[in-house]
């Protein structure tokens, strides 16, 4: 059997393009010579410092003709015999021969050999990589912008190249057959079957150009082009890694199909999505624009190390990045310098630099729904007007409080008079002081009947101000009171003493977990042994916080008070050290919302998987629910200094001690206005933050004010930080321009900088591959060394430049290539042509392949007439998603008819239809897919509920049209799915079908019934059940026809 | 020889020989297209396009043809089943010495703990086959055929979470993205059968625990003709296997038939076109499969003894037992890689009372799927192995108490293999008596991938795919063939 295989494989491999090239004319480097050398050589000898054996390098001239230290001389243009390099690639000798045995590699090919042997008789010139250099234009070019009768320049460099092989471009394809390709290249759909029958009677000679502009205004070319660009930007319904929970970004996607069908301009289109929160007044689409920077995969698995996957998602985005815009392998220069390209391990975290400056977490909380931050909220029209009456509403209640306490002055003399006894601030809820009787509980002065169990390893302990709680750090001490969220005025004092200057330790909080919760709620932590009381939404892009300057003294006893204002701005947040104010700094103060977390009451000293207050001691907790003045912190503190004030005769009393007893006044109740502006104040703010919780939220990108200092990574690892490295681009490529800011900003300017070799030809050549299914350059995510040369480089330099030139009009750009001959001819051709040159590299015929899988099915709920025209909103679940690996119900209705790209996306759990058909999988960044053809892609056509239920649907429509005429169903048929008209042959082939299958379903009614009830789409009664059953195989048969999932 | 698939070429073969791979191949592992369209009507071989080479040559002589791979996933503890340590059960209660831990991380679970006290296994353990190999009495069918097993005490990984530990195992890297092994044995190997699938993959049913994703049987950046196809025990074992409600075989055989008719009649007045050509061979392919798939998955023909040997579970569809009788079936019609997965090891608490449960849901079928292969001569050619994605920590997660908790361990675990190509009745490698460090023989979880390949007959260095510039492989860099287990 192999061998047998092998003799037909052979002759046909021998007449591939590639190798019958160099046969003709001279050697080119970077068509012939690079890609050998790249291949075989580059490994070991290439750019790659830290890895290059020998000291030799092959992918500079210079450096290959110096002699090695062997003493040899690897190159010597000119002389074959001479040069090392020759003798190594030929040697008859395994412990000589290159590349050795032990890189397991092929050897060089005798054609290769050959190949290099002329290349060093013929000089050995280098050039440098063809895609670093920018492109220029043709010479001697008409103009391109000459009526359809007239030849396109895409046309006149084809023609040109196809001559030296003699061979030229095919005639048009039919017009059924040109109509059906560029619907489908253009919108993902096929034209109706009366689109089809119009255009075939339309003889005006713009017939096919009004064609392509009726198709380029349609809305269903955004949600084409969209389905490609997913790809690209690794879109996916949910998180992906182990957890893979839903999250919500397609209004990111909606965003996509909108700013196709505006047509924005492709350099800004790529600005946006790379630095919209960047531009001046930014506006909120501009920042949705940059969700796509935070479309990877992401991790909430329990236990994971944050930075671990930070790090991991700021690589991925540099990869995004370079394969999408640049079409280069950056990722490879994670680890080491790139082994083939000019791109150092260096350069990869400059460019790092650039993706890394947002306030994110590594991990997504599981416990929490929140988006991960940094994140923006897109609120409706109506929902932003509230938000807005709720704004102005706390700004009125706070400028009356403000003058309530104003006029509070006046009656400060009478209530300075009503003074006397203990003082006792007020609002006390809860005081945990002193040990219960038993021992074990921290007895509760408030509510004796609620005290905080010391439980577990946490020890009472002896303190200078009675009993405290020595804390283990792994057992949590329980308060039975905090529930506090960010509208709630409240302060909390304690004594601490701690063992250690801790690195980071819980000392209290109200929150469910760290990391797994994102920190949501409130907490006071030792970090750095320097204090830190932050609210918080979500750790680190939404939250209130600041700490000490000072740090804790070990070992002795602190005693500390916070409080927060209800304003949720660190401005509110206070923080107290021994009864004063301490100095601290604004870490964080961008909380945007509630912070109300999972939990009911503060916790001491234990988190979940946080580190706790180990060996830490507590005592004395108050808690206060509203925020005491500073000379009411002070008396928890010590009690004296207030209480002298509070007895002091009124007459003794100096200014400023007035003003202290006026700041207790108005803390602890003041005046009936103030208690009202106070109640007004927590309302409108309690308010405006419940109308924020219905505003949806998508992750971003924001800038923060000051960038991280970023690294190069031993090996890509994490923890293994080396030089401290600046945000820049590759020295291979064009400068950064000196005026542009180092931000993603600049780096959008420096890549839409229309010098910029890569990514006009990039775009094009993603382009050109949905219209032909190859690339111009093949490897499409590979402009590198190990890339394939284009063959049509002129065709793709020569777009490149239009595409610049046109304003990056991308609608342009797909017009100029579909009007094109080379686009129009037909796909079929002879066997020598189809066997010589398989993949169409010549373009010596019309494209021809096999539909993508959305394609695939919008065509026939498209052809059926069941496709819903509605766009856009949350993704929706069509029967497939049943069967996928974690399997979910169906939505109901029309969730099933709805176009592919708004299929539910689950990195885990993809849709299994569109997989069989090979979708990718967005995981990672794609930019062009496999296309197999196998059993599997059969019974989905053949057996899946979406197939069969569209069929019978277009069966029993086919039917109650034309009455019964099963010719007039058959030609429709035929139209409605491979968009022309049948030939006598299929006619007669598809009757014989009709009719064995419409005696089988009448002489099986039940069976016909049954197949009627596939899917959720009624059955049309007027239509017999043995007919439309019948019908149904009909269109069966079609959808499963080659000429169907075929686009040609 | 080097890349199987593009071995035989001269002349940069690389474009066309993908072409008709791709487009105009067959899927499912490269079935032979000539000898399938030889046996499909009206066409004979010679008139056949070229196809792949299926099943393919291996790199050297195989000693196994095939694999069955049984994941325990979430990371068994290997300290109570297979790495006795009374030192552990003296010491029982002290704190993990620092010079043990060696600074190693910690995941998040218990990195932040302040006590980590060690924890003695509570199981009975004893020696059983010639080396003297330990196993706890959880697994008491597992210890008697001690003989067939080689047991590797020091496997270590580089990961400490389940999501990235899995894919590592089952990819070579922990990103979500590479082809899985078995992707890799069917783009090596081909399949030896044209009516199956190269690769299946069969998950317990109604598991709890750490979650899995399609990506473990993904084809990666491989064609998708690679990838695992998931045996689901329900009606459709494979997506949409089934003729919708009211299509029979006799009408479905019917429209074929037509269908045909129209392809060849495409065929002959279009020209030349090898996808037109291949999409014929596919749906008779897939109608055969149609019979092929039931045929393999409905046990109604296996004897009472085969039941018994399995245990009450194997007549239980889609339970460990049943699904390791399965395995055997699809190994006896020539599958190439079949994985078995089996949730719920990943006990950070209540390990007690938990792994008990789930070695009881095992312990049998493992046993009785070597008995098995053993009796019909199968053993030799077919390698069996089993593990999980990372063992667990010697000390207690959390509190320490009689129902205590394990968390992860990368540093040592066990696995073991059986049957083809290695000896059985031996132990490989050692940890420390504490059961934290690998002492001997580490064995890294590359290691264990070039080993699987070795013994299928490939060299993992040479069994590459070039992809966005760069060959890859299964075992990235590494990966050193663990020569003294071999036969």
């Amino acid at each position: 059997m192999r061998t047998k295989a092998l003799s037909i494989v052979l002759p046909i491999l021998a007449s591939c393009p590639a190798a019958s090239m160099a046969a003709q004319g001279a050697i080119e480097f970077n068509r012939d010579v690079r890609p050998i050398l790249s291949d075989k050589c580059f490994g070991c000898h290439g750019p790659d410092s830290g890895h290059r054996k020998a000291g030799l390098r092959l992918d500079q001239r210079d450096a290959a003709m110096k002699a090695a230290k062997s003493g040899e001389v690897p190159l010597k243009p000119g002389d074959t015999a001479g040069s090392h390099l020759f003798e190594r690639i030929t040697s008859p000798d395994k412990d000589e021969v290159m590349p050795p045995p032990e890189a397991k590699m092929e050897r060089l090919t005798k054609a290769e050999v050959e190949t290099i042997r002329r290349w060093i008789a013929e000089g050995a010139e280098y050039q440098p990589l063809w895609s670093f250099i920018p492109p220029k234009a043709p010479d001697a070019r008409p103009n391109p912008t000459a009526g359809p009768s007239e030849e396109n320049e895409i046309d006149r460099l084809v023609r040109a190249r196809l001559k030296t092989r003699a061979l030229n471009l095919r005639t048009a394809a039919r017009p059924e057959a040109l109509l059906r390709r560029v619907s489908l290249d253009l919108t993902g759909l096929p034209p109706s079957a009366d689109e089809v029958r119009a255009f075939i009677a339309d003889k005006s000679p713009d017939a096919y150009k009004r064609a392509v502009e009726k198709l380029l205004a349609s809305p269903a070319f955004g949600e084409r082009m969209a389905s490609e660009w997913l790809d690209v930007a690794r879109y996916s319904d949910s998180f992906g890694f182990q957890v893979d929970r839903e999250r919500p970004v397609w209004p990111w996607r909606d965003w996509v199909v909108d700013a196709f069908n505006k047509n924005l301009p492709f350099d800004q289109f790529t600005t946006w999505q790379l630095a919209g929160d960047l531009l001046p007044g930014a506006t909120q689409e501009q920042i949705l624009a940059t969700a796509f920077n935070r479309l990877h995969q992401q991790e909430s698995e329990g236990g994971s190390v944050e930075e671990e996957y930070r790090v991991e998602y700021v690589a991925d985005r540099v990869q995004t990045f370079a394969t999408t815009f640049l079409g280069l392998t950056f990722e490879c220069a994670k680890c080491h310098d790139h082994k083939f390209d000019p791109i150092t391990q260096k350069e990869f975290y400059q460019m790092f630099a650039f993706f890394d400056d947002i306030d994110e977490a590594g991990l997504y909380s599981f416990f929490t729904g929140d988006a991960p931050t940094p994140a923006i909220r897109l609120a409706s029209a109506q929902s932003k007007e509230k938000t807005r009456g709720f704004e102005a509403l706390i700004a009125d209640s706070e400028k009356t409080l403000v003058d309530a306490k104003r006029v509070a002055r006046n009656e400060l003399a009478e209530w300075i008079a009503r003074r006397s006894g203990e003082f006792v601030p007020s609002g006390e809820i809860g005081r945990f002081s002193g040990a219960t009787p038993e021992g074990n509980k921290l007895q509760n002065l408030i509510d004796l009947s609620k005290p905080a169990a010391v439980s577990g390893e946490n020890k009472i302990v002896e303190a200078p101000f009675g009993k405290a709680a020595r804390l283990s750090g792994d057992d949590a001490l329980n308060l039975s009171v905090g529930s506090f969220n960010r509208p709630d005025p409240f302060t909390i004092s304690l004594w601490i003493q701690t063992p250690d200057a801790k690195e980071r330790a819980v000392i209290l909080h109200r929150s469910k977990a760290w990391t797994d919760a994102a920190s949501r709620g409130f907490e006071l932590l030792l970090e750095d042994g320097k204090l830190k009381w932050s609210l918080i939404r979500f750790w680190p892009g939404d939250a209130a916080s600041i700490r000490s300057k000072q740090t804790v003294e070990p070992g002795e006893w602190v005693h500390v008070a916070v409080g927060s204002d209800g304003s949720g701005r660190a401005a509110g947040l206070q923080l107290f050290i021994n009864g004063m104010p301490a100095e601290t700094d604004v870490l964080k103060d961008n909380l945007s919302r509630d912070i109300n977390p999972a939990r009911e009451n503060i916790t001491l000293g234990e988190r979940m998987r946080d580190r706790g207050f180990k060996g830490g001691i507590v005592g004395d907790i108050r808690v206060f629910n509203r925020l005491l003045s500073a000379p009411e912190i002070h008396s928890t503190f010590q009690p004296g200094l207030l209480q002298q004030l509070w007895s002091k005769d009124a007459a003794l009393l100096t200014e400023s001690e007035r003003e202290q007893l006026f700041e207790v006044f108005v803390a602890s109740g003041g005046t009936q206005p103030i208690a009202q502006a106070r109640q007004n104040l927590h309302k409108a703010r309690a308010d405006l933050l419940k109308e924020l919780e219905t505003q949806p939220e998508i992750m971003v990108m924001r800038e923060l004010p000051v960038p991280k200092k970023a690294y190069v990574l031993s090996r890509g690892q994490y923890d293994q930080r080396r030089d401290e490295v600046e945000a820049g681009t590759p020295a291979s490529l064009p400068p950064f321009p000196t005026d542009a800011p180092r931000n993603r900003l600049g780096l959008a300017r420096w890549l839409t900088s229309p010098q910029h070799p890569l990514l006009a030809r990039v775009t094009v050549n993603r382009l050109w591959q949905s219209l032909f299914g190859r690339g111009l350059v093949r490897t499409s995510d590979d402009f590198g060394s190990q890339g394939s040369q284009p063959e049509y480089q002129e065709v793709l330099d020569w777009l490149a430049l239009e595409f610049v030139k046109s304003g990056w009009n991308t609608k342009e750009l797909l017009k100029l290539i579909v009007l094109s001959k080379t686009y129009m001819q037909e796909s079929t051709a002879g066997i020598e042509l189809v066997t010589d040159d398989p993949e169409n590299v010549m373009l010596a015929r019309g494209p021809r392949f096999r539909l993508p899988a959305e394609s695939i099915r919008d065509t026939f709920l498209f052809a059926s007439g069941l496709l819903s025209q509605k766009m856009g909103g949350a993704p929706v679940k069509p029967y497939e998603v049943s069967e996928a690996f974690r399997p979910a119900a169906a939505d109901p209705g029309e969730g099933s008819l709805r176009r592919s790209l708004y299929t539910r996306w689950l990195r885990t759990s993809p849709p299994p239809a569109m997989m069989a058909f090979d979708a990718s999988r967005r995981a990672v960044c794609s930019a062009r897919r496999e296309r197999t053809n196998t059993p599997l892609q059969a019974l989905v056509l053949l057996n899946g509920p979406q197939y069969v239920e569209a069929a019978r649907t277009l069966g029993s429509q086919l039917h109650a049209k034309h009455g019964g005429n099963l010719d007039a169903m058959i030609e429709d048929a035929f139209l409605a799915c491979l968009s022309r008209f049948p030939d006598a042959a299929e006619r007669s082939i598809l009757s014989n079908l009709y009719a064995e299958q419409l005696a089988h379903f009448q002489a099986h009614p039940d069976q016909a019934s049954a197949l009627l009830k596939v899917g959720q789409t009624p059955h049309n009664p007027k239509v017999p059940p043995a007919e439309a059953a019948a019908a149904a195989i009909l269109a069966q048969a079609l959808f499963n026809h080659d000429g169907s999932v075929v686009k040609q | 020889m080097t890349d199987p698939s593009f071995t035989q070429s001269e002349a940069g073969s690389l474009i066309p020989r993908r072409h008709f791979l791709r487009e105009g191949g067959l899927g499912l592992g490269g079935i032979a297209l000539a000898d399938l369209l030889a046996s499909s009507q009206g066409l004979k071989a010679e008139t056949a396009l070229p196809s792949p080479l299926p099943p393919r040559l291996p790199h050297f002589a195989a000693k196994a043809k095939r694999v069955i791979y049984l994941f325990m996933s979430g990371g068994p503890s290997q300290l109570d089943l297979f790495d006795y340590k009374p030192e552990l059960v003296k010491r029982h209660g002290e704190q993990l010495p620092d010079s043990v831990r060696g600074g190693q991380r910690l995941t998040g679970m218990s990195g932040n703990q302040s006590s980590i006290p060690m924890v003695g296994s509570p199981f009975p353990f004893k020696q059983s086959g010639p080396s003297g190999a330990w196993f706890s009495s959880l697994l008491p069918n597992t210890s008697e055929v001690a003989s067939e097993l080689c047991v590797i005490k020091s496997m270590f990984t580089e990961s400490i979470n389940h999501g990235p530990g899995v894919t590592f195992l089952q990819t070579g890297s922990q990103i979500p993205g590479r082809p899985s092994m078995g992707a890799w044995l069917s783009y090596g190997l081909g399949s030896e059968n044209s009516n199956l699938p190269g690769f299946v993959v069969l998950i317990t049913k109604d598991k709890s625990g750490q979650p899995l994703g399609a990506h473990l049987w993904g084809s990666g950046f491989l064609p998708a003709e690679y990838q695992g196809l998931q045996f689901r025990p329900s009606k459709d074992p494979v997506l949409y296997l089934n003729n919708p409600q009211g299509i029979t075989g006799e009408s479905r055989r019917l429209m074929l038939n037509r269908l045909e008719q129209l392809h060849s009649h495409q065929l002959e007045t279009s020209g030349i076109d090898p996808g037109i050509q291949a999409r014929i061979a596919n749906y008779e392919m897939a109608f055969r499969m149609q019979s092929s798939i039931p045929e393999v998955t409905d046990f109604s023909d296996e004897s009472e003894a085969t039941f018994n040997l399995y245990g009450p579970d194997a007549k239980k569809p889609g339970s460990f037992a049943a699904n390791c009788l399965q395995a055997r079936r699809l190994a006896e019609k020539g599958v190439r890689f079949i994985q078995l997965y089996h949730q719920d090891w990943d006990h950070h608490g209540g390990l007690p009372s938990a792994i008990p449960k789930l070695c009881g849901e095992t312990d049998r079928g493992c046993a009785a799927l070597i008995q098995d292969l053993k009796q019909r001569g199968m053993l030799d050619e077919t390698l069996v192995v089993w593990g999980g994605e990372f063992g667990r920590t010697n000390y207690c997660q959390g509190k320490l108490s009689t129902n205590f908790g394990r968390d992860h361990h990368p540093r040592c675990f066990t696995a073991w293999m059986a049957g083809g190509g290695v000896q059985g009745g031996i132990v490989h490698g050692e940890t420390d008596d504490l059961g934290y460090n690998v002492t001997k023989d580490g064995v890294h979880v590359h290691d264990l991938q070039a080993t699987i390949l070795h013994l299928l007959g490939l060299d993992h260095e040479a069994l590459t795919y070039k992809f966005q510039g760069r060959r890859y492989r299964l075992t990235d860099v590494h990966g050193k063939v663990v020569k003294p287990i071999l036969a």
